[in-house]
């Protein structure tokens, strides 16, 4: 579904990830992990046409998104949660889904709020509530849902669990594998490897800006000097 | 009842001031450039607003293509003055509209003369007696058409998709993008909208006055780029409230303090003391 090919990319002249090769294929959950500024989101916002493209390519369902704004992205089906939510905090709960369905027929908002706020039943008593109001855990539900809302059928989201109580981490965690048995695909970018693991079929490990390891989940589990270089460090954080 | 009828005064001369800010805060809000060729506009529309009345006689049809006219032409002030600079350091723009401030002023000068234009046969002049005062009819209808071009605008931000679309462009340009919006398409929009308010300010006030001069525009301009730091920058909540404000304490000031300073120096002495108080402006929050 989604290809990257020796891709990199940076923001103006400065380099943020290099030559970087993956594949994400339909209905899976795709893994960045590393450490703080080893690129994850930065190859994130590049697929969502955020971030320079400085070589390589990237394509989804086949098309080549070199040049292709942020704006036809999503409506080619890329959801994005971006880092810190990135919510407009002014707008009301119930606003930031409307601009999540802006993407879609007007008719189809709606039905897909209903399915978000099924997904996340706690919104129902904020809608009109202002975004920047909602507690961390309740503004990263929004995140997703205002994501969902798009239709996605590649779901990109930027540190699920970064400043969440482990209550919020499991419900979110929870909520990517409901997404996952409705049939989207995920990228989900994390520090908190152990919990990415718990969901993930493959993973890549970055490490500044370069593919350092990649490949199952299950092989990255049993690869003890990968655990001890990177899923022990998320531990012991 | 002279307070009273100071008050309504006040709210008259506010209300044109709400027209010509709110446009300008919507500019800065969502691109972060002091737009003071804003002022041309509003000058522009006066002087469309007076030919088309006197062309055809009706004073609705003038506000109409004032507000269309000059919409389309703040549209073109964006596309050609502005978007070509957007990367720049944000004097690079405050100098270029600056200059095209002036520019607009000159043409005025130079097409429609330097002495101005009147109606020839002012409309809405018949006094109206409302609450006891004795008011013009244009008066009324400077209050009643702010309210409704205000509040049009507030029912557009507030309850359409557009608006929402508007009001998330403003506050993160690329998130917005994100959820497929179409960023130019709302720079347009605001400059429409806000060149079209600034275009229905100057028609009233060519209606009150019964004249346009090619620099109505320049203390109105200086007013207005003061009534939006007031209202704490960007914010049109607070740029109606220091618009109407400042119409008031103007109003209240020409007549207790008219021996002292006039009318603009009082409003500019209201505007220098309250953000000597208040300098984050009058809703907006302290960062200290």
């Amino acid at each position: 579904m989604l290809r990257l090919e020796a891709m990199s990319c940076g923001y103006g002249p400065f380099s943020a990830v290099a030559e970087l090769t993956l594949q994400v294929a339909e209905g899976s959950v795709f893994a960045l992990i590393g450490a703080n500024g080893a690129g994850k989101s930065s190859t994130i916002m590049a697929i969502a046409g955020h971030v320079d493209l400085h070589g390589g390519s990237i394509t989804f369902d086949g098309r080549n998104l070199s040049g292709v704004p942020a704006r036809q992205r999503v409506r080619a089906g890329m959801g994005l949660v971006p880092e810190g939510r990135r919510l407009f905090s002014d707008l009301t709960v119930d606003e930031n889904l409307t601009i999540g369905g802006y993407c879609r027929a007007a008719e189809r908002t709606p039905e897909n709020r209903a399915r978000v706020l099924d997904l996340f039943p706690r919104l129902k008593e904020r809608l009109d509530q202002a975004a920047g109001s909602l507690s961390g855990g309740e503004q990263q539900m929004l995140a997703m849902g205002r994501a969902l809302m798009t239709e996605p059928r590649l779901l990109m989201i930027d540190e699920v669990s970064l400043g969440l109580m482990p209550k919020m981490v499991d419900v979110c965690y929870d909520v990517i594998r409901r997404l996952k048995d409705r049939g989207i695909t995920i990228l989900v970018v994390e520090q908190n490897t152990s919990r990415a693991l718990e969901v993930a079929d493959h993973v890549c490990v970055l490490e500044s800006g370069r593919q350092v390891w990649q490949g199952t989940a299950a092989e990255a589990r049993a690869d003890s000097g990968l655990v001890e270089a990177y899923l022990g460090l998320a531990e012991a954080q | 009842m002279l307070a009273f009828e100071l008050f309504m005064q006040g709210l008259v001369q506010g209300s044109i001031y709400a027209l010509i800010a709110v446009g300008l805060t919507l500019v800065y809000g969502l691109l972060r450039i002091l737009h003071v060729a804003h002022a041309g506009l509003f000058t522009l529309g006066g002087y469309i607003g007076v030919l088309v009345t006197n062309a055809t006689g009706s004073l609705a049809l003038a506000l109409l293509t004032a507000m269309i006219a000059v919409g389309f032409v703040g549209m073109a002030l964006y596309r050609f003055c502005y978007q070509p600079i957007l990367d720049r350091p944000p004097y690079v723009a405050l100098i270029a509209s600056i200059g095209l401030f002036i520019a607009m002023e000159e043409i005025f000068r130079i097409i429609f003369g330097p002495y101005g234009l009147s109606y020839t046969a002012p409309p809405l002049q018949a006094p109206i007696i409302l609450l006891g005062m004795n008011l013009k009819a244009a008066e009324i209808l400077t209050m009643v058409g702010a309210l409704i071009l205000i509040g049009g605008l507030g029912v557009l931000a507030g309850r359409t998709r557009t608006g929402i679309a508007w009001r998330a462009t403003v506050k993160d340009p690329q998130m917005a993008e994100s959820f497929g919006i179409d960023i130019v398409k709302v720079r347009y929009l605001n400059f429409f909208i806000g060149s079209a308010l600034a275009a229905a300010a100057g028609v009233m006030v060519a209606l009150l006055n019964n004249l346009v001069e090619p620099t109505m525009g320049s203390v109105p301009s200086y007013k207005a780029l003061a009534i939006i730091v007031l209202g704490g920058l960007g914010n049109v909540r607070g740029t109606l409230i220091a618009s109407l404000a400042l119409g008031v304490i103007e109003s209240f000031g020409t007549i207790y303090l008219g021996f002292l300073l006039d009318r603009d120096a009082i409003a500019f002495a209201f505007l220098i003391l309250v953000l000597m108080i208040r300098p984050q402006g009058l809703v907006g929050r302290s960062n200290g």
